[in-house]
């Protein structure tokens, strides 16, 4: 049992990372209409950009978190304007390889300026806690927090602000908003910066978590994302968060009974068995009729 | 021998682009699983034919099967393999949801397969399969080379003919109908899984013929060798070349392959970054695909719409090509193909204006007569 609780602690700073990278995925999703492929580079961008920057402001965390939130921001306007608004009006296949082309340059433009090796942050990962029946690094507790801040952010944005009334439109007809008077082309924008800025946070953390990193961090975890996209129900952020919690810990928790050298397998057979029967995310009730991008 | 050694290469891509533009070109199923059937159909050749493995060296099976046999007996293996996975995937799931799951079994397919060492050896891989036959052909290794080249090209062009074939046939037809609209073509009485299924086991049979030559080829076979991203340029070369017509993909693998070989062999690459070579032609391949999407979509050569030569079954779907035609606008390769993709001629310059293909898109056009064709029509292809 002890056990147990523990792997849904860790399960928990998982999560709270995953959800980050998933509400981002989603958002843009929701206001493109488009599986972006490139989206796990916007963490390799975030994390690597706190690695170049850690060394100017000495081991400042919070310096570090906000280089990568806006470095992964320049990432998500810059592939908006120069990739998917360009794409606009094509099918949502043919916008996703031309985002698997970005994600191929970007991680390689990250290899020739950083090197193929591992590197590593030099922070401190403090030492561990007892909270309650879990088990946390000082960086684990950090790291859930600041996901819990990050996720109130966007529900305060989304919910409560004409920004977040503008972005919902969008999300429902972007051509409707338009002609509503609503400068979509610039909502849009706003959106992808938003959600670079979240996953170039994600990446720092993600990269502060796993210890050592490379270019294919990202990337590696792009899988994972889009599970948890697709548990929740991809294009919803809210139901984004939860999906991302429960894949967060079932990941967890089958890989300490397991290898978590396998955690991708059992992503893949969760995102498998989520398709076929809750292709719409577990929060809806729906048929597992054909499933359409 | 550098030629040839690189011409070989391209031929065995070509094969293996044959059966992924089946895949993606004709059916619209964006696979990205496809490169682990040719891992897989390089892995069992090995097994199948280098013998019983040398400890610490491990791997199944370990038979001594002559090479030819051991590559159909790993051919098998791999459409078996397809065989599960299209079952999952083909059913229901389309675009990017089909794009994921193939992406979801392959990494799955290569965390096995790296970190399972008892069944190819993890990340060290096996090998061991040297120039197989070279002795009983009684061969120098440059004329062995050359043989081998000869032997790729030979199959490459018995499998484009097979290819271009079944392109033509009523199934190559009735595929790029499911393409364009699923409901249309099951309206008319295609069951779009099972032709989906079929095209993608014979794409996977391809895949895996590739996999057991290029384990001829390279003689050696680890994960380092199927990183999910080699199959970015198969993918680039199918589009450069023209998706969906057999020889405009040979001519892209072709052109893309010994090209940015040949370009990127003389950028530089300094000893303190040796991945700058490899790096520089990565961004080069996803450059070339974001390009070709946006301004040239249909590649160098379009695909050629079939030609049925008695249009007598095809012209009563008469109402069927117009909506085909209308919802597969934005999609590349629309209008007239579409319309010929399920059995009715349509030559691209002539635009009558009872052609529906060319007409109004979202109904059918009702004056149009059944079969709003005429002898003119009917030129050579």
């Amino acid at each position: 049992m002890g056990t147990f609780l523990v792997s849904i602690g860790i399960g928990l700073a998982t999560a709270a990372i995953l959800s980050l990278s998933a509400v981002a995925f989603t958002l843009e999703y929701a206001v493109s209409r488009v599986a972006n492929f490139a989206h796990g580079e916007f963490l390799t961008i975030g994390a690597y950009a706190a690695y170049t920057g850690q060394t100017f402001f000495h081991q400042n965390v919070i310096a570090a978190a906000l280089i990568a939130a806006a470095a992964g921001m320049v990432a998500g306007l810059v592939l908006n304007a120069g990739l998917i608004e360009q794409f606009r009006g094509r099918a949502g296949i043919t916008v996703f390889i031309a985002t698997l082309g970005a994600s191929l340059i970007l991680q390689n433009v990250l290899v020739i300026v950083y090197g193929a090796a591992n590197v590593s942050y030099t922070f401190a990962q403090g030492r561990l806690h007892h909270v309650g029946p879990f088990l946390w690094t000082t960086s684990d507790i950090e790291v859930i927090f600041s996901a819990l801040a990050v996720a109130g952010l966007i529900y305060v944005l989304l919910q409560r602000t004409r920004f977040g009334k503008a972005v919902r439109a969008v999300s429902q007809d972007r051509a409707l908003a338009q002609v509503s008077g609503i400068p979509a082309r610039r909502v849009v924008m706003q959106t992808w910066a938003l959600a670079g800025a979240v996953s170039g946070f994600a990446g720092f953390v993600l990269a502060d978590t796993v210890g050592t990193f490379s270019p294919t961090l990202g990337f590696s975890f792009l899988l994972l994302t889009i599970t948890a996209t697709v548990a929740g129900g991809i294009g919803r952020p809210y139901a984004t968060l939860g999906g991302a919690l429960i894949v967060g810990i079932v990941l967890q928790i089958a890989g300490t009974y397991t290898s978590s050298a396998y955690e991708l397998v059992f992503a893949f057979l969760l995102l498998v068995v989520l398709m076929l029967f809750r292709p719409n995310g577990v929060f809806i009730r729906g048929s597992a009729a054909a499933v359409r991008a | 021998m550098y030629w040839v050694s690189i011409f070989t290469e391209a031929g065995i891509f070509a094969i293996l682009a044959l059966g992924l533009d089946v895949v993606w070109g004709w059916c619209g199923d964006f696979d990205l699983a496809f490169y682990g059937y040719l891992a897989l159909g390089s892995y069992m050749t090995f097994v199948l034919a280098i013998g019983k493995p040398v400890p610490p060296v491990k791997y199944i099976i370990g038979w001594h099967l002559p090479v030819p046999i051991a590559i159909v007996a790993a051919d098998v293996v791999v459409v078996g393999l397809a065989a599960i996975i299209g079952a999952i995937a083909l059913r229901n799931l389309r675009d990017i949801y089909f794009a994921v799951t193939t992406l979801g079994a392959v990494s799955a397919l290569y965390l096995i397969v790296q970190n399972y060492t008892p069944l190819f050896d993890g990340f060290n891989g096996v090998y061991g399969l040297i120039n197989p036959g070279q002795a009983a052909l009684r061969l120098t290794y440059n004329g062995y080379r050359i043989v081998l080249l000869v032997v790729v090209l030979a199959i490459l062009f018995l499998a484009y003919l097979l290819v271009q074939r079944l392109s033509r046939s009523p199934f190559g037809r009735m595929l790029r109908a499911v393409r364009e609209d699923e409901r249309a073509a099951a309206a008319y009485g295609r069951t779009v899984f099972s032709a989906k299924y079929r095209a993608y086991l014979f794409g996977a049979a391809l895949a895996g013929l590739t996999g057991g030559l290029f384990a001829i080829f390279i003689s050696a076979f680890n994960p380092s060798a199927w990183t999910p991203q080699e199959l970015l340029v198969i993918y680039a070369a199918i589009l450069v070349g023209g998706r969906g017509n057999p020889r405009g993909v040979i001519l892209g693998v072709f052109v893309v392959y010994t090209g940015f070989v040949e370009l990127t062999r003389f950028l530089p690459s300094p000893a303190s970054r040796p991945e700058f070579g490899p790096s520089m032609r990565q961004i080069l391949i996803g450059f070339l695909i974001i390009l070709m999407l946006r301004f040239r979509p249909e590649g160098i050569f379009r695909e050629r719409p079939g030609v049925d030569r008695e249009p007598g079954p095809g012209a009563r779907l008469g109402p069927f090509r117009a909506r085909a035609a209308a919802t597969s606008a934005g999609s590349p390769p629309a209008g007239p193909a579409v319309a010929v993709a399920i059995g009715i001629e349509v030559q691209p310059r002539a635009a009558e204006p009872t052609d529906a293909g060319e007409g109004l898109p979202g109904r059918p056009s009702r004056g149009a007569p059944r079969d709003g064709h005429t002898d003119e029509d009917r030129g050579p292809q």
